[in-house]
């Protein structure tokens, strides 16, 4: 029988085995010691009895194979002391050969059965102390409130079964791992592939081959109700390894508990975080509206006056004409640079919500060329759509926005007169549409690169054209919402050119309605 | 100013706003009363008894989409809605609550007068419809059902010939996408806007000289529709 482990016990077990036989020799010497003197007084009958008290007491309290000991010791001295001739083990009267084997007989049942009564009081010990040491970790993890206080608990909760260590990875949705505490040393090796399998497997994997070599032996899936959210590896002492598997259904156990505490712990952080984000979200989105109706509503005025102005009767005088016109100009360029601003805080934002719905592109491209009117009167612009464009899904106001930014661009950086070019085809599962001008292009170090989708980076610096370099990074930014791309790049022929991609994606069916002559037709 | 100047009631809470709006309307000949608050508004409406509303949706005392549906229990006086740029629901809100037009903040005097030109104009001649429309090369005879253009006969599916009567019945006014689904497809379909939208890119590739930049048949984005003449 093992003796039992004390927890914090280090004593090796061999240790304690020797200094078992060792009382087990003492007892039947002191019962021999003891019985001497009354050797004329008590029938051998009683001696008997005497030794076999002592392999009872012995096997109670020290197990099994220590009652072997002194069953046999027993009638060794017994044989040695008191069968006469005393002092010999020479057996006069065969009689007591029937004793000897009575005896040992005797010696060796009661011993098997006092110390197999010992063992199950000693293992329901056992048990009683690890479901208490659970119902004890249960209890502090339903009080948790942190990832570290879980590893804390499991720790202890290991320490206490099995002396063993244990170290938590957590999976992300990705199935990336990560250690539960950051910034922990690590309590013991983890091979990753067994983690792995466990994770995917949402089984425990066992392997005490590792334990040798002071890896993780066991690992355990954390299967929460939602998802498997980990792996527990778990490393136990190297005197403990083979009681691993007697462990198992509470290994198991405790991974569900850290399982659902972790699950828990999560949910929690999530509720915290989004109540976080709705109110920031809140503020943000009012400071926006308070800001944006600050800016607009002054240059609304402005734009209003200085028209009015201009258009005024009696008319004005040319100079003041000029100059009102020019200020309505100026806060019109000013309200643009404002929107875009806006535009830009928006986005940048985060969370912008589209309000995607399935509609033609050339919708989107006609409204922006009305938008923009005026600023592209010196510039004819060319559509042109390849065959049988499929609905596509997207935010209109905001495709419109990266239409009218691109147009604008095209308008400014190129010759009055020169036409601006939109071709809209489609390649590989995305609908392709590039704005193309007439002007100069991007300079060489430029074409091609992300520079120019950062925000207030323009073409030519220094230039004595107006604008801020929002308008491409505006485009960016929604392009890439709508899980497109976005490209800048000279034309061979020359000229700058902007090709943007948006997803095809599946369209609702349209049924198509039949005109009414060919259904006469059909009829 | 003359006696049977059309009335113009501007709900508008910026000051200076107010005041070039006055000016232009003036011009117009349009005799001008203003509000710079809903409740205010809504008093003006009911003593003036305006040809036209022009509302700024953001006033301080409430939500200019109330006073809409206030003032359509007891007026159909058409209404300009004033609005900035990226509030599209507002919009369309309005526009269903009973809102005739938009114009998007900042606009221009000469945007501001066409626009008040329109309203006024359709509100005075009401009666006096014609079954014949005329746009660009195309010419619709509603009493004999039959669409030309440059003389040609165009064949419309009846979906499209609907389309095309409710959009020229509204010459010239924004009409939302739930409105025009709701009119043409029923009640039951005011939510399938790709219907609308190839449609829309029916009439326009059956009617417009160029489809991708369409004159008479123009997108609202965010919005709706609105059939120039």
């Amino acid at each position: 029988m093992k003796k039992l482990p004390e927890h914090g016990e280090v004593t090796p077990s061999a240790l304690r085995d020797r200094k078992r036989y060792l009382l087990a020799a003492l007892a039947c010497a002191a019962t021999t010691l003891a019985t001497t003197p009354l050797f004329g007084l008590l029938d051998p009958a009683n001696i008997v009895m005497l030794f076999l008290l002592t392999v009872l007491l012995v096997a109670v309290l020290l197990g099994l194979r220590p009652a072997l000991l002194a069953a046999f010791l027993s009638v060794g001295l017994f044989d040695f002391f008191f069968v006469p001739p005393r002092f010999t083990f020479v057996v006069n009267d065969g009689q007591y050969l029937v004793t000897f084997a009575v005896m040992l007989v005797v010696a060796i049942i009661t011993g098997r059965l006092a110390a197999g009564l010992r063992s199950r009081a000693d293992e329901s010990a056992l048990a009683a102390r690890h479901a208490r040491a659970l119902s004890e970790m249960a209890r502090e993890l339903s009080g948790a409130l942190t990832l570290e206080q879980v590893a804390e608990i499991t720790d202890r909760f290991l320490g206490a079964i099995l002396q063993a260590k244990g170290d938590i990875v957590l999976y992300d949705r990705d199935g990336q791992p990560r250690p539960a505490v950051d910034h922990r040393t690590p309590h013991l090796v983890v091979e990753p592939r067994m983690a792995a399998i466990a994770f995917e497997r949402g089984e425990t994997v066992e392997c005490s081959v590792l334990a040798e070599s002071g890896c993780a032996a066991v690992y355990l899936p954390l299967k929460a109700p939602m998802r498997v959210r980990g792996v527990i590896a778990v490393a136990p002492a190297q005197s403990f390894t083979e009681r691993l598997s007697a462990q198992r259904p509470h290994l198991e156990t405790m991974a569900s508990l850290v399982a659902i505490a972790i699950e828990r712990i999560h949910y929690v952080d999530v509720a915290q975080r989004t109540q976080l984000q709705i109110v920031s979200e809140r503020l943000r989105s009012s400071i926006l509206s308070a800001l944006s109706h600050d800016l607009r509503t002054p240059l609304a005025a402005l734009v209003g006056l200085a028209d009015s102005l201009a258009c005024s009767r009696p008319p004005l005088g040319d100079a003041q004409r000029e100059s009102a016109e020019a200020i309505c100009e100026q806060a019109e360029r000013l309200s643009g640079l404002v929107e875009n601003l806006l535009d830009m805080a928006r986005l940048h934002a985060g969370n912008v919500t589209l309000h995607k719905e399935w509609q033609a592109i050339e919708e989107v491209i006609g409204s922006s060329i009305k938008l923009l009117g005026r600023a592209l009167a010196e510039h004819p612009v060319k559509v042109r759509l390849a065959d049988d464009l499929p609905l596509i899904e997207f935010d209109a106001v905001l495709i419109e926005r990266v239409f009218c930014n691109l147009l604008e661009n095209a308008a400014k950086y190129s010759p009055a007169g020169s036409a601006i070019e939109i071709e809209v085809s489609l390649r590989e599962e995305r609908m392709e549409v590039r704005v193309a001008d007439g002007g100069p292009g991007f300079s060489v170090a430029e074409a091609g690169t992300e520079a120019l989708f950062e925000m207030f980076v323009r073409g030519e610096s220094e230039s004595a054209l107006p604008g801020v370099g929002l308008g491409l990074a505006i485009c960016r930014a929604i392009v890439e919402a709508h899980d497109g791309t976005i490209a800048a790049g000279n034309r061979l022929q020359g000229g700058a050119c902007v090709t943007f991609t948006l997803p095809l994606g599946k369209p609702p069916l349209i049924e198509e309605e039949i005109l009414p002559e060919q259904e006469e037709e059909a009829k | 100013m003359k006696e049977n100047a059309p009335v113009v009631l501007v709900v508008e809470d910026e000051k200076q706003i107010r005041r070039f709006v006055r000016a232009s309307l003036e011009e117009e000949g349009c005799r001008v009363f203003e509000a710079d608050t809903l409740a205010g508004g809504l008093v003006e409406a009911g003593e003036r008894k305006p040809d036209l509303i022009m509302l700024d949706l953001g006033l301080p005392d409430g939500n200019g989409v109330d006073f809409i549906r206030d003032l359509r229990g007891w007026s159909d006086a058409p209404i300009l809605v004033l609005s900035a740029r990226s509030n599209e629901k507002d919009k369309v809100q309005a526009l269903d609550a009973g809102a005739d037009d938009y114009l998007t903040k900042p606009f221009g005097v000469a945007e501001l007068r066409a626009r008040a030109r329109a309203l006024l104009r359709r509100q005075s001649r009401t009666e006096a419809a014609s079954p014949l429309f005329e746009f660009g090369e195309v010419r619709v005879d509603l009493s004999r059902r039959v669409v030309t253009r440059n003389g040609e006969p165009v064949r419309l599916t009846p979906i499209e010939y609907r389309l095309l009567c409710v959009l020229l019945a509204s010459a010239g006014k924004v009409l939302t996408q739930r409105h025009l689904l709701r009119e043409v497809w029923g009640p039951s379909s005011v939510e399938s806007y790709h219907y609308l939208r190839i449609y829309v890119g029916h009439l326009r590739h059956k009617l417009e000289i160029d489809p991708a930049q369409p004159r008479h048949f123009q997108t609202e984005t965010g919005v709706g529709y609105r059939f120039q003449p």
